[in-house]
């Protein structure tokens, strides 16, 4: 072997090297946050982005800065100022599915999205927090995301809840969408939130 | 002939104790090497310090969820659904 060639050959090892180390760094920043390790996670389901059916009605974010596309069948209902929240209700008032979008506020990112939204659930509005799936890198419309599905038990009432909770990035603006439902309905839930979260068109 | 030998051991020993004592000097700047210790001491610190930095990229997204509620449940603070039993939203607790 030329002295060249060796010293190629280490070169290439050693970026090996740096490139596994990369990796491992990235792997335990995303693993640390959390209890549940974003790497064992599977079964995030196959997800197209796609035109909502025509007949959904549409609400913007601030600006248009982010289009959320929700069935006939839900209603706008009160939020946070900069947000658009739509849900349908059951007859004691229970939340059936809710769709929610609302501006990037935090420290959100795309990366840390999958050990973010749990903890967040975490420290707000959830006795316990349980992490199903994750994705990143998701082609939205007009943008990228990354994703989880997740449930919880609310610390009022006690309602367990299963989401869908994506953090999507467009040209000029980040925003997360949410599609929540009872986990016990979210065998028929899970379509049409799914629907809507891929017809959220971010810019 | 006896003088030669004397005064060349004579020379050849202030050589040597010159030598040795830069020798010595060499080995207080080595000593003094060891100094920087508190420097390395310091950067004994380093690891510390660059831990949470190299570990940065994940806390800050960890920062925004403060430890607590933040929000009061109950229909307080922004009086989202959230804040009554209903479903979480997006905001980032902020």
């Amino acid at each position: 072997m030329t002295a060249p060639t060796r010293r190629r050959r280490v070169l290439i090892a050693a970026a090996a090297l740096a490139a596994a180390g990369g990796g491992a760094a990235v792997l335990a920043a995303s693993v640390r946050p959390g209890p549940s390790p974003v790497v064992a996670v599977q079964g995030f389901p196959r997800f197209l982005a796609q035109a909502a059916p025509a007949s959904w009605p549409a609400l913007g974010l601030p600006g248009r800065s982010a289009v959320l596309y929700y069935p006939p069948a839900l209603h706008p209902v009160p939020g946070d100022a900069d947000a658009v929240s739509v849900a349908s209700r059951g007859p004691a008032g229970t939340y059936l599915l809710y769709l929610n979008a609302t501006p990037r506020q935090g420290a959100e990112s795309l990366r840390h999205w999958a050990a973010f939204r749990p903890q967040l659930l975490r420290e707000d509005d959830a006795s316990s927090v349980h992490l199903d799936a994750a994705a990143a890198g998701l082609a939205f419309r007009g943008g990228t995301g990354s994703c989880v599905i997740d449930d919880y038990v609310s610390r009022i009432g006690a309602h367990h809840y299963r989401e869908i909770a994506c953090l999507v990035q467009g040209q000029t603006a980040a925003s997360v969408v949410v599609g929540a439902a009872p986990a016990s309905r979210w065998a028929q839930a899970r379509p049409v939130l799914e629907r809507a979260v891929a017809a959220y068109r971010v810019r | 002939m006896s003088f030669i030998p004397k005064h060349r051991a004579a020379v050849l020993g202030l050589l040597a104790l010159s030598l040795a004592g830069c020798g010595g000097a060499a080995a207080a700047t080595h000593v003094g090497g060891t100094k920087p210790p508190p420097p390395a001491t310091a950067g004994a610190h380093m690891p510390t310090r660059q831990t949470p930095a190299a570990v940065k990229p994940s806390h800050p997204a960890m920062a925004p969820a403060p430890a607590g509620n933040p929000i009061p449940q109950g229909n307080g603070g922004d009086h989202d659904v959230d804040n009554n039993g209903g479903p979480s939203d997006g905001d980032g607790s902020l």
